[in-house]
C-alpha cells in the first residue's frame, strides 16, 4: 500500500496556520531567511535547477531552466504566479491559497530573492473568492512583520506581492494569456517567441509559475537538494538523442475525482501507478475502472489496459498522454464514453477565446459532432471500404477484410487533427488550447471507438461492458503508426 | 427598453469605499490599463451590473477608450451586461460534477425557482419573476472532489443533494 508523503500540505490541517504566528511556529519563513542567510542568487537558482523540479502547472517544464533563459540585464523583471486554476478536475491550488497562503508568499519570496524580482502578481482566478480573500489577508500580514515591503530584514532586498483576480476565462491559465489578461486586455495568447521569459508582461523579462510549483521552492532550499530528488523515479529520457537521465523529483499534489470512494487531493512521490492512486482514494466506485483522465480533463484518457502507467511527467508523455496538472478523473463501468466525451468538448466549446480561426470554428464544430452521435443522429454511409487493421507484419495495413463506414467519426478526427494533429504534435493555433481539444476528441474516439459506433448503429446512447467497448493498446499503437515511415516506425 | 435607456443617462461614479480602494489598485501596475480587471469587479459589485455608464465611467479612470472597456467585458464571462438577480446561482456542470449527478441538481434547481437556465447573452431567462435569483451554468468550479457544487455570490456550497438546495434555498428566500 502506498503511503501519503505530504510536505506541501503537511501542515494544511494545521488550525489558523494561514495566521503568521502559527505558520511561524512551523518553520515559516525559516526557509526564506536560510536562503538570504547562506546562499547568494545564484546559488538559489542553481539548487533549483538541481533539484530537477518541474513546472506542476501542465507542460511539466524544468523550472530551474526557465529561469536560466531570463535576462539578468533588464529590469525590472516580473514574476506572475498562476493561481487560475480553471483545467476541469484539478483542486489543489485551492486549498494552498485557502488554508495555507503564507506557503506561497515564502515561495515567491525564494523565486524573487534568486531572481532579482521586485514585483509579483499572483493571477487568482475570479471564483476563488475565498482563496483571494485569504491570500490578501496573509499579503497583508506579512507586510506588516517586514517580510514583504522594502528592505526585508535588513538585507535590501524589495518584494512587493499583488493578487489580481480573473473573471472566469479559462485560457487565463495559458500563460501568454495570463500574461495579456493581466495587462487588462482580453485574455488572448501571444505567439511565442517571443517567450515569457524574454518578453512578457509590460514587456519585460517574466516568470510565470504555478502556485504548486512555488510551494515547492521552500522545501528544496530547506532540505536541500539530496533530500528533494530521493522522491520520484529518474528514467533515460529515450526522447532525447542520446538518451539523458529525466528526473521526475518530488512530491505532486494528485487531485482525484470521479468514480472513487474518497476523492481528494492525495500528495505522493511522483511515479505511482494509475491504479495504486485509486487504492490511495479509497478505491474505486463501482466494479471496474473504464477510463482514466490523467492529467486534467486536456489529457489523452487511458483504458483500463494502461493502468499499470505510472503517473509521473516522462511516463505518461511516452504513453501518449500527460500528466499536466495533476488532475485524475476516473470513470466506472456505467460511464458512457461519448457522453463524457460531449461534456468536455461542451467545455472546450465554450472557452475557446476566439483569436484562431482553427479553434473558434473547429472546437464548436467538433462538439456538434459528438452531440449529433449522442443525440442517436450519427451519421453512418451504406457503402464499405477495405479494413485496415493490424497487419501480419504487426503494423498497420489492408488486412484484407472490409469495413462499414462511419462518417463522423472519420469527420470528428479530421476536424480534430485540424485543429491541432495529434500524430505528429503539431498544432494550427497560437497556443496548446489546440492540441488540448484535439487529444481528448481523438484520443476517445480512437481508444473506444466501438462503443462510438454501437451509438451511431442503434441511433441512441449505448455503453458497451468494459472489456467489448475498449480498443486494445496493440491496434491502437498500430493505428497511430500508419502515417509514420517504416524506417521511422520503431523510433 | 425605458430601464436602459435610464441606465445609460444616469451617470456612475464609485462611492466613498470604493474609491478608496481603486486608488490602492492603481498605484500597483506601471500602466492604469492594468488595473481594468480588478477596476470592473469593484463597479459591478456597486452597480450590479456593467452598464454603458460604468464602461463610460472605468474608462476614463484608466484613460482607455470606452471601446477597449467594452472589449473586455465581453471577453470575461464573470462580467454582466444584464441585470441579474440577487443570488447568483452558478452551478458546475463540467465532467466532475457531471459524473456525480450535477444534472439532478440542475434541474431540481430549475422547477424549485421556476427559471430556465441562463446564456450568456440572455440573463433574464435565467432570473426569477422577483429578481431575486439568476440560475446559470459555469465551467470547472475547481471543487471537484466535493462535486456536485454550486457558488451562490461569492459562496461556494459543496457535496450537493436536492434536499441540500432545499435547505439552501430556504435559508436564501428567508
Amino acid at each position: 500500500m502506498v503511503q501519503e508523503r505530504r510536505i506541501l500540505y503537511e501542515h494544511l490541517d494545521v488550525p489558523d496556520i494561514n495566521t503568521f504566528d502559527v505558520f511561524r511556529q512551523y518553520d515559516g519563513y525559516t526557509r526564506f531567511e536560510k536562503a538570504i542567510a547562506e546562499y547568494q542568487p545564484d546559488d538559489v537558482a542553481k539548487m533549483v535547477m538541481d533539484s530537477g523540479l518541474k513546472g506542476r502547472g501542465g507542460a511539466g517544464f524544468s523550472t530551474g531552466l526557465k529561469w536560466s533563459f531570463v535576462p539578468k540585464d533588464i529590469k525590472p523583471c516580473y514574476l506572475c504566479c498562476n493561481a487560475d486554476e480553471s483545467e476541469p478536475g484539478t483542486f489543489s491550488n485551492r486549498y494552498v491559497l485557502e488554508k495555507n497562503p503564507h506557503l506561497l508568499i515564502e515561495g515567491i519570496l525564494i523565486c524573487c530573492y534568486a531572481m532579482g524580482i521586485e514585483t509579483t502578481y499572483v493571477y487568482i482566478r475570479g471564483e476563488f473568492t475565498l482563496g483571494k480573500k485569504m491570500l490578501d489577508a496573509a499579503i497583508k500580514e506579512a507586510y506588516e512583520k517586514g517580510y514583504l515591503g522594502k528592505d526585508i530584514r535588513g538585507t535590501g532586498l524589495n518584494v512587493d506581492i499583488y493578487s489580481h483576480p480573473g473573471a472566469g476565462a479559462y485560457i487565463c491559465g495559458e500563460e501568454t494569456g495570463l500574461i495579456e489578461s493581466l495587462e487588462g486586455k482580453r485574455g488572448q495568447p501571444r505567439n511565442k517567441p517571443p517567450f515569457p521569459a524574454v518578453e512578457g508582461v509590460f514587456g519585460k523579462p517574466t516568470v510565470v509559475q504555478n502556485v504548486e510549483t512555488l510551494c515547492n521552492l521552500p522545501f528544496i532550499i530547506g532540505n536541500g537538494v539530496e533530500w528533494y530528488t530521493q522522491m520520484g523515479p529518474t528514467y533515460a529520457d529515450t526522447r532525447a538523442n542520446p538518451p539523458t537521465p529525466d528526473p521526475n523529483t518530488g512530491t505532486k499534489l494528485y487531485c482525484i475525482s470521479g468514480d472513487v470512494n474518497e476523492p481528494g487531493v492525495y500528495e505522493l512521490d511522483l511515479g505511482l501507478t494509475c491504479s495504486e492512486l485509486i487504492e490511495v482514494a479509497g478505491g474505486l466506485r463501482g466494479e471496474e475502472v473504464k477510463a482514466v483522465i490523467p492529467g486534467g480533463s486536456s489529457a489523452p484518457i487511458l483504458t483500463h489496459y494502461e493502468l499499470d502507467t505510472r503517473l509521473d511527467f516522462t511516463s505518461l508523455t511516452l504513453a501518449k498522454s500527460m500528466l499536466g496538472s495533476g488532475g485524475i478523473i476516473v470513470m466506472n463501468e456505467t460511464r458512457n464514453i461519448v457522453d463524457c466525451l460531449l461534456n468536455i468538448m461542451k467545455f472546450y466549446a465554450h472557452e475557446s477565446c476566439g483569436q484562431c480561426t482553427p479553434c473558434r470554428w473547429g472546437t464548436p464544430w467538433v462538439r456538434d459532432i459528438v452531440q449529433r452521435i449522442a443525440d442517436g443522429n450519427g451519421r453512418k454511409d451504406t457503402m464499405t471500404r477495405p479494413k485496415f487493421g493490424v497487419a501480419e507484419n504487426g503494423r498497420w495495413g489492408d488486412t484484407g477484410e472490409t469495413e462499414e463506414i462511419y462518417e463522423d467519426l472519420d469527420l470528428l478526427e479530421s476536424v480534430a487533427n485540424n485543429i491541432a494533429n495529434v500524430d505528429t504534435m503539431t498544432w494550427n493555433t497560437i497556443c496548446v488550447f489546440g492540441i488540448a481539444v484535439s487529444w481528448p476528441a481523438v484520443s476517445y474516439m480512437r481508444k473506444f471507438r466501438p462503443e462510438f459506433e454501437a451509438t451511431i448503429q442503434e441511433g441512441k446512447l449505448v455503453t458497451l461492458p468494459v472489456a467489448e467497448a475498449t480498443v486494445s493498446p496493440e491496434e491502437n499503437y498500430a493505428y497511430q503508426q500508419r502515417f509514420v515511415p517504416k524506417e521511422f516506425a520503431d523510433l | 427598453m425605458s430601464d436602459a435607456l435610464i441606465q445609460i443617462e444616469t451617470p456612475f461614479a464609485f462611492n466613498e469605499e470604493n474609491q478608496r480602494e481603486f486608488d490602492g489598485l492603481i498605484g500597483r501596475y506601471p500602466v492604469k490599463e492594468a488595473a481594468m480587471l480588478p477596476t470592473l469587479h469593484l463597479a459591478q459589485r456597486q452597480a450590479g451590473y456593467i452598464t454603458p455608464a460604468v464602461m463610460k465611467y472605468v474608462a476614463e479612470q484608466l484613460e482607455v477608450s470606452v471601446m477597449k472597456v467594452k472589449d473586455v467585458v465581453t471577453f470575461y464571462p464573470m462580467f454582466f451586461e444584464e441585470p441579474v438577480g440577487e443570488y447568483v446561482i452558478r452551478i458546475c456542470h463540467t465532467l466532475p460534477c457531471a459524473l456525480r449527478d450535477c444534472k439532478g441538481v440542475l434541474e431540481h434547481l430549475k422547477a424549485k425557482l421556476a427559471t430556465d437556465v441562463a446564456s450568456e447573452t440572455n440573463l433574464a431567462k435565467g432570473t426569477t419573476a422577483d429578481g431575486k435569483f439568476t440560475l446559470m451554468k459555469v465551467e470547472c468550479l475547481a471543487s471537484c472532489d466535493v462535486a456536485p457544487v454550486i457558488m451562490v455570490n461569492d459562496d461556494l456550497y459543496k457535496n450537493l443533494t436536492p434536499e441540500k438546495v432545499d435547505e439552501l434555498l430556504a435559508k436564501l428566500a428567508s
